[in-house]
């Protein structure tokens, strides 16, 4: 199945190249990882956003079909500014989706020069709230992940000592400072903190490193292959203290490794029970065609281009056109949309606010321990 | 403790540079071909092992078609590709640019088969137990040091002791030595790249299994096989052995020091530094010019 | 469609560029570098520092980049002096493998693997250029002067002086040439020439970061030259052309999934190498074995 569906982004990728001017087509970018050691998850945004045109285009809710032109990120910002190069001159498209901390504050500029609308729902550092108004976020980021979990560990789980791994990256470095702060005022501390190179594999030293600091909780800032590397090499040499990640480590991989028993993890609630029509139809739907549940990522980037539906439908019943400007303008205008998980509402810098659940990983699946409700 | 702890790490980590360089060693050592793909023959047999041991075929018969899926790269490649190209010209930087080639080819093609994501090999041999209060090692560092022991001291055996061995090391200097002792210098030269890729299987399978693999792993072991051979002295089997050893560990105890992200750093200064003080390695005999 | 084809022009010249200014030392001074990816980087780094905190404009920032990369290069030109062969090779790697690390920590100056964002469009005379149609003059007209210089450089007695060095050293320096001094002399032209090319690089993406500037870049620079024909003009060009109009051909395939095309460019060009060095050693533009 998977492999189905990378064959169909390739075909909307070939189509989009071959078809740049036709009028009535509705093609908008995606920037995911489709190859390298985070391509899991590309299958998993892509889940998300091919139901989405599956039911535009069923819906008939534009003048003419909708489909995705997908280009590879592999999760890395320079690939990332190469694909935007060539959706922004080459496909022409309005709307993209993107996707990681790095490539999303990599592609911001082109974006914005352009005036091409990007939406992220799958990167979480926090200076993606600050990236122009040409970009959006469908995810709440993680600064609000670690002000609803750090109060929970030091609280009821009575967990003081922390030790921090985390990527040297934008998306870690933004994490370790908030960790940081999130510290302050409480009677725990942050007694160690490792970084470690996007690229690394062994981890035998760091483990070494987090046992001296004798911490009772390890935070793993990572994502994609590094993190399972982290997780197991800690484990395989003696570090026995309890794991805690964020939501990017709820991927199929992690739930399946055996040394994940027990991690604590984050992420963005959603009642996938409520009745409004369009959460229902995303679960059913969600459910006959991948015969599993649904998750956060598949949720965000279904949100992510239902929203295009949305407001490329306004601004066709008003005969404008479907432009970033326009977009832009008419989501200021809309201000609240009916997405799965409810009515929702951007703020002004343009990024969701959600409740934040805390979880545990069992037998392979999550537990939640508590859902957190976060303001503005 | 914590320095103890990174020495043993350093000494498994380093026993396996070890293990890795002194194939590549023997090889330009004795044939003077810059075999840069190498690092691909470690990617292909740790791949075999990965495969066949997960398809059940038991640690046997997975470890021979390892050994199996080395040699015969390494054996292919030097009929395919060396050979010819020293028929006719053989400049050290024409053989250098295709066996580049090759370690390009080979790396994707593995990542188009396997995925190019990292693939572990689950054992609870990679789980460390408590030696001393706060030191643990790992069943697999034991492994990883006494199969260094075994393997390298075998090879000292077989290079001073046999006739094929004493011919390996003529080889590099008098090829018509080599014809005096009654020997095809063509056929010697399979031998080491025959011994020289098998050599790699036991750091390619305790790999597997501990940090994990994947189809960009060749780079990285192909530039320690070139940092450790070019610090012992290019043409020392010890001299390679020792450095693969000292590059382990410096780069477990640099941690000591310095973030994790450095330790790279460190293990190519010390070439970069050797490279410009003492070209000739700790216990190389050749000069640089 | 234009604007692909622009956008192509574009990334050819600036890889061009570095072929060409690496063909300098590989070709005409036996110089074999896998560290001009380092030039490349510092380049840009510097020409996007200078366009963010001095001036945009070509005469400042480029200059700037140019100057960088031309004073880093001693520390190349320096085991050039030393050691020749496998142990040069190795050098350079030390040299790449240290620069990446440097290029990913110092992050006031790179930004780490975040990289630079939001670097403005250079400035000629008052015009911001960086619509990939614009653009393609300027990185064209870039490249033609790098390819006059040094071809020029190539044809006078610095150049004969360099070839006499490539064919053999001691011979050189019994004739009196002073053998340091013309190496060193050449590593800083083809590091500063190279820098033109990193300072392009960044003004024309408006983002750059250290992936863009690792072994990987090096060995593909340095397949572009042996690919293309080492010690000759077209040779380079060529290479470039051929090396990045290939993915493109490749996407054509209409069968093959998106995901695999990376991996199948890869594969051609790697064999693509090997099989060039079996049966044409001297490149694709390349002489025979002469020598």
């Amino acid at each position: 199945m998977l492999n189905k569906l990378k064959f169909a982004g390739a075909v909307a990728v070939l189509t989009g190249l071959a078809l740049p001017a036709m009028a009535k087509d509705h093609v908008i970018g995606a920037l995911f990882p489709l190859s390298g050691p985070n391509a899991v998850y590309g299958d998993v945004f892509m889940a998300g956003s091919d139901l989405a045109v599956e039911h535009i285009n069923a819906d008939g809710m534009l003048s003419g079909p909708m489909s995705i032109a997908y280009e590879d990120s592999q999760g890395l910002p320079q690939p990332a500014v190469v694909g935007m190069t060539k959706l922004v001159n080459v496909t022409g498209v309005p709307y993209t989706l993107s996707a990681f901390t790095g490539v999303s504050k990599a592609i911001s500029t082109l974006g914005q020069r352009n005036h091409v609308v990007a939406v992220n729902g799958g990167g979480v550092g926090p200076d993606l709230a600050a990236l122009g108004e040409y970009f959006w976020n469908v995810i709440p980021l993680v600064n609000l992940e670690v002000r609803a979990v750090v109060p929970y560990l030091t609280g009821e789980m009575g967990l003081k000592r922390m030790v921090l791994v985390y990527i040297d990256d934008p998306f870690g470095q933004a994490i370790q400072s908030e960790l940081g702060s999130a510290f302050e005022g409480t009677d725990a501390e942050l007694v160690e903190v490792l970084s470690v190179p996007v690229t690394a594999q062994q981890f035998s030293g760091v483990a070494a490193k987090v046992r001296s600091a004798k911490p009772d909780v390890v935070y793993i800032a990572s994502y994609g292959a590094q993190q399972l590397q982290i997780v197991k090499q800690l484990r395989d040499n003696g570090v026995d203290a309890q794991i805690v990640s964020y939501s990017g480590y709820i991927t199929p991989d992690a739930l399946a490794l055996p040394q994940s028993e027990g991690i604590v993890v984050t992420g963005q609630a959603v009642d996938y029970a409520s009745d409004d029509p369009v959460t229902k139809r995303f679960v059913t739907d969600f459910k006959a065609k991948f015969d599993k549940d649904p998750t956060a990522y598949n949720v965000n980037y279904y949100n992510a281009t239902l929203l295009y539906g949305l407001l490329a439908h306004a601004l066709e019943q008003e005969g404008k056109d479907v432009t970033g400007e326009n977009l832009l303008a008419k989501r200021l205008e809309m201000k609240t949309f009916d997405l799965v998980g409810g009515t929702v509402s951007f703020q002004d810098n343009g990024t969701l606010l959600s409740p934040i659940e805390v979880k545990q990983i069992k037998d392979g699946k999550t537990v939640t321990l508590s859902t957190v409700q976060i303001g503005g | 403790m914590l320095a103890i702890q990174l020495a043993i790490t350093g000494l498994q980590t380093g026993a396996l540079y070890a293990l890795t360089a002194v194939g590549f060693s023997l090889i330009f050592g004795s044939t003077r071909i810059f075999h840069f793909a190498h690092g691909a023959s470690f990617v292909i047999a740790a791949y075999f092992f990965y495969a066949t041991f997960g398809a059940g075929w038991g640690v046997i018969p997975a470890i021979l078609a390892s050994a199996f899926g080395a040699v015969a790269f390494g054996l292919l490649l030097d009929r395919l590709v060396y050979v010819p190209i020293q028929r006719h010209e053989g400049s050290f930087f024409t053989v250098f640019v295709a066996s580049f080639g090759v370690g390009i080819a080979v790396q994707n093609v593995i990542g188009m088969i396997f995925g190019r994501g990292y693939v572990t090999v689950n054992t609870s041999l990679s789980r460390s137990v408590e030696m001393f209060p706060d030191v643990y090692v790992s069943p697999l560092a034991w492994i990883a040091i006494l199969c260094a022991a075994i393997f390298l001291g075998g090879l000292q055996f077989f290079l001073r002791r046999t006739h094929t061995g004493m011919a390996l090391r003529a080889l590099a200097d008098n090829p018509e030595l080599v014809r005096t002792f009654g020997l095809n210098p063509r056929a010697i030269q399979a031998a080491a790249f025959a011994i020289g890729s098998v050599i790699v299987v036991p750091a390619a399978i305790i790999t597997s299994a501990t940090t994990g693999l994947s189809p960009a792993i060749g780079h990285h072991v192909m530039l320690i096989s070139l940092a450790a051979t070019i610090v012992g002295g290019i043409g020392s089997i010890s001299g390679t052995m020792l450095a693969g050893v000292l590059l382990g560990l410096a780069e477990s105890l640099a941690l000591l020091i310095v973030d994790s992200q450095w330790t790279e750093a460190v293990t190519f200064a010390i070439l970069f530094a050797f490279i410009i003080i003492r070209p000739s390695g700790l216990l190389g005999r050749a000069t640089a010019h | 469609m234009e604007a692909y084809i622009y956008n192509l022009v574009n990334l050819i010249a600036i890889y061009s560029i570095l072929a060409v200014t690496l063909n300098f030392i590989m070709g005409y001074a036996g110089i074999y570098s896998l560290a001009h990816a380092v030039f490349f980087g510092l380049g840009a780094y510097t020409s996007s520092w200078v366009a963010q905190n001095v001036s945009p404009s070509i005469f400042v920032s480029y200059p700037a980049a140019m100057v960088a990369a031309g004073a880093v290069s001693l520390f190349l030109a320096l085991p050039a002096l030393r050691v020749r062969g496998e142990y040069f090779v190795a050098a350079s790697l030390g040299l790449q493998v240290l620069s990446v690390t440097i290029y990913s920590e110092w992050k006031g100056f790179t930004g780490g693997i975040g990289g630079v964002l939001a670097i403005p469009p250079v400035d000629v005379l008052g015009w911001e250029v960086f619509r990939p149609g614009q653009f393609a003059i300027l990185s064209v007209a870039v490249l033609v002067l790098v390819v006059l210089l040094t071809t020029a450089l190539v044809r006078s007695s610095f150049g004969r002086n360099l070839r006499a060095i490539r064919d053999s050293e001691s011979a050189a320096a019994s004739f009196g040439k002073n053998v340091p001094m013309i190496k060193t002399i050449s590593v800083v032209i083809s590091a500063g020439l190279a820098a033109l090319a990193g300072a392009l690089y960044a003004s024309y993406l408006s983002f750059i970061n250290v992936e863009s500037f690792t072994l990987d870049t090096s060995v593909l620079i340095m397949a572009i030259v042996i690919i293309g024909g080492t010690g000759t003009v077209a040779g380079p060009i060529v290479g470039a052309a051929i090396l990045l109009i290939l993915p493109s051909v490749i996407s054509y395939f209409e069968f093959l999934p998106q995901t695999e095309i990376g991996s199948l460019q890869q594969i051609i060009y790697g064999l693509g190498m090997t099989l060039l060095m079996i049966f044409r050693p001297g490149g694709l533009v390349g002489r025979r074995p002469g020598r």
